[in-house]
């Protein structure tokens, strides 16, 4: 058994470059096109586009009622059995785009209904379609809104990225798993990656503070 | 030939008749005041006919075309919103822009008219209200009669034919009415054409070339300043005065 602390130094540059080389992009990649399917989504129902909003609200009933680890298995090694293959990291941002797509829809959808009719009817007032109106006056209310539970559902997803290690995706948690079986230091190595998720986390947490203060220029409403 | 022609307007919220049939004309130029107690149908007809509700039926003549009302399309709805002005009792100021944002949005966006050229017609309708020194402010940090001055600058920047004024004042305390009374008294003097249901019973007689009394979803009776309020010939108009005097 090598020495705990030599172990924890040694390793920290390796996790770390898994961290920002995997799980961050990771992250990144699937909650920005998360954010993409959730806009539609959350659309589709505020405008109550017949057929399509059903199909929406299917799409959310099923993501939001299986498990996250689960969806990761049908994809990865579900799919295979039936002839589709994709690799590792892919299928995680397939999964992880879609499951948070389905959250974020529902958080937006619930700051879409959160902006006064009044605002609506004023655009239309002054001349403008409704798309202009969605775009330059409604969208921007309901991400203000949504700004703080997003900020949070994207750091549920940084920690959530780990479970990724479960179809070998080489991201930070399954570079902590392969250290630690490799080196006995499992208190130590969990621990330490542990910790790594916190740093990332914190960070986030500061970003989302500094962007909700910039957000607020517009004041109090 | 009338500016606005209103026939027969009718619209129903489930089973309840709010508009039973509303007739009149505003001509170009004129300031038609609508009075009415609470109930009456005068927002639901001033909604109806810029179209933030249905009406079920009913011709309007805009401008030289007549539309029925029962089966507009959405494509004249929109020509017709972008030929109207309109002025909401709560303001409905756009809260994520400010001031100047607020009164060239309509001009950006809807007519293409380039951003500066947008903005020197911003400014100068936001001098016509008193509100040029505001222009970087956002509306939550107004007060509701600066809003409301804005608003109108908003209504005023996209040139319209009328502007529709929903009980413009009943949000606000006495002093701030006041300003934006005087507001409205200008464009009424520069000859702007403009409907208003209103409580504001000295403004509808000094400044209204017309009255409307509405009472039970229909024109009750409609005539002068003069012959409203000096010789109303309904009961139902006498009593709706006497209370309105009551309460001032």
């Amino acid at each position: 058994m090598q020495d705990v602390w030599q172990v924890v130094v040694q390793s920290f540059p390796q996790l770390l470059s898994r961290g920002l080389l995997m799980t961050i992009p990771l992250t990144v990649i699937s909650f920005a096109i998360a954010l993409v399917i959730a806009v539609v989504v959350a659309l589709v129902q505020f405008a109550k586009v017949p057929v399509l909003r059903q199909i929406c609200r299917f799409y959310i009933w099923v993501i939001r009622g299986t498990p996250l680890l689960v969806q990761l298995y049908v994809i990865f090694f579900g799919l295979p059995s039936i002839g589709v293959n994709i690799d590792a990291f892919p299928a995680a941002v397939v999964v992880f785009s879609i499951n948070e797509g389905a959250y974020a829809a529902e958080t937006l959808r619930g700051a879409l209904e959160s902006v006064p009719a009044g605002q609506l009817e004023a655009g239309r007032c002054v001349g403008m379609s409704y798309v202009q109106i969605m775009w330059h006056v409604i969208l921007p209310q309901t991400f203000r809104t949504a700004f703080p539970a997003l900020g949070n559902e994207l750091i549920d997803m940084v920690k959530n990225t780990s479970l990724a290690a479960n179809i070998t995706v080489t991201e930070m948690f399954f570079q902590a798993q392969r250290i630690a079986g490799r080196t006995y230091q499992t208190m130590a190595l969990y621990l330490e990656v542990a910790v790594i998720y916190l740093i990332f986390s914190t960070v986030l947490s500061l970003l989302q503070r500094l962007g909700e203060k910039k957000l607020s220029a517009y004041g109090r409403q | 030939m009338a500016l606005l022609d209103l026939k027969n307007i009718r619209k129903k919220f489930d089973s309840t008749e709010v508009l039973k049939g509303v007739s009149f004309d505003v001509e170009k130029g004129e300031v038609v005041s609508i009075l009415g107690p609470s109930g009456s149908g005068k927002t639901t007809l001033l909604r109806c006919i810029n179209f933030l509700e249905r009406a079920d039926s009913g011709t309007m003549e805009f401008d030289g075309t007549s539309y029925d009302l029962g089966t507009i399309s959405k494509k004249d709805m929109l020509a017709i919103q972008k030929k109207t002005g309109f002025v909401f009792q709560d303001y409905n100021l756009f809260r994520n822009k400010n001031v100047l944002d607020n009164v060239t949005l309509g001009l950006t966006s809807a007519r293409k008219i380039p951003k500066d050229k947008a903005e020197k017609k911003a400014m100068d309708m936001l001098s016509r209200v008193g509100m040029a020194d505001y222009a970087k402010q956002y509306p939550s940090q107004l007060s509701g009669g600066q809003q409301q001055r804005v608003a109108i600058a908003r209504a005023l920047a996209t040139d319209p034919e009328i502007i529709y004024f929903d009980e413009p004042t009943s949000a606000l305390d006495p002093q701030l009415t006041g300003e934006v009374l005087s507001v409205m008294r200008k464009l009424a003097s520069d000859g702007m054409t403009m409907l208003v249901v209103t409580h504001e019973m000295s403004f509808a007689r000094e400044v209204s070339s017309k009255v409307i009394f509405m009472d039970g979803g229909v024109v009750a009776e409609s005539g002068s300043p003069e012959d409203i309020f000096t010789h109303p010939k309904k009961d139902r108009t006498r009593e709706f005065l006497r209370l309105e005097e009551k309460t001032k």
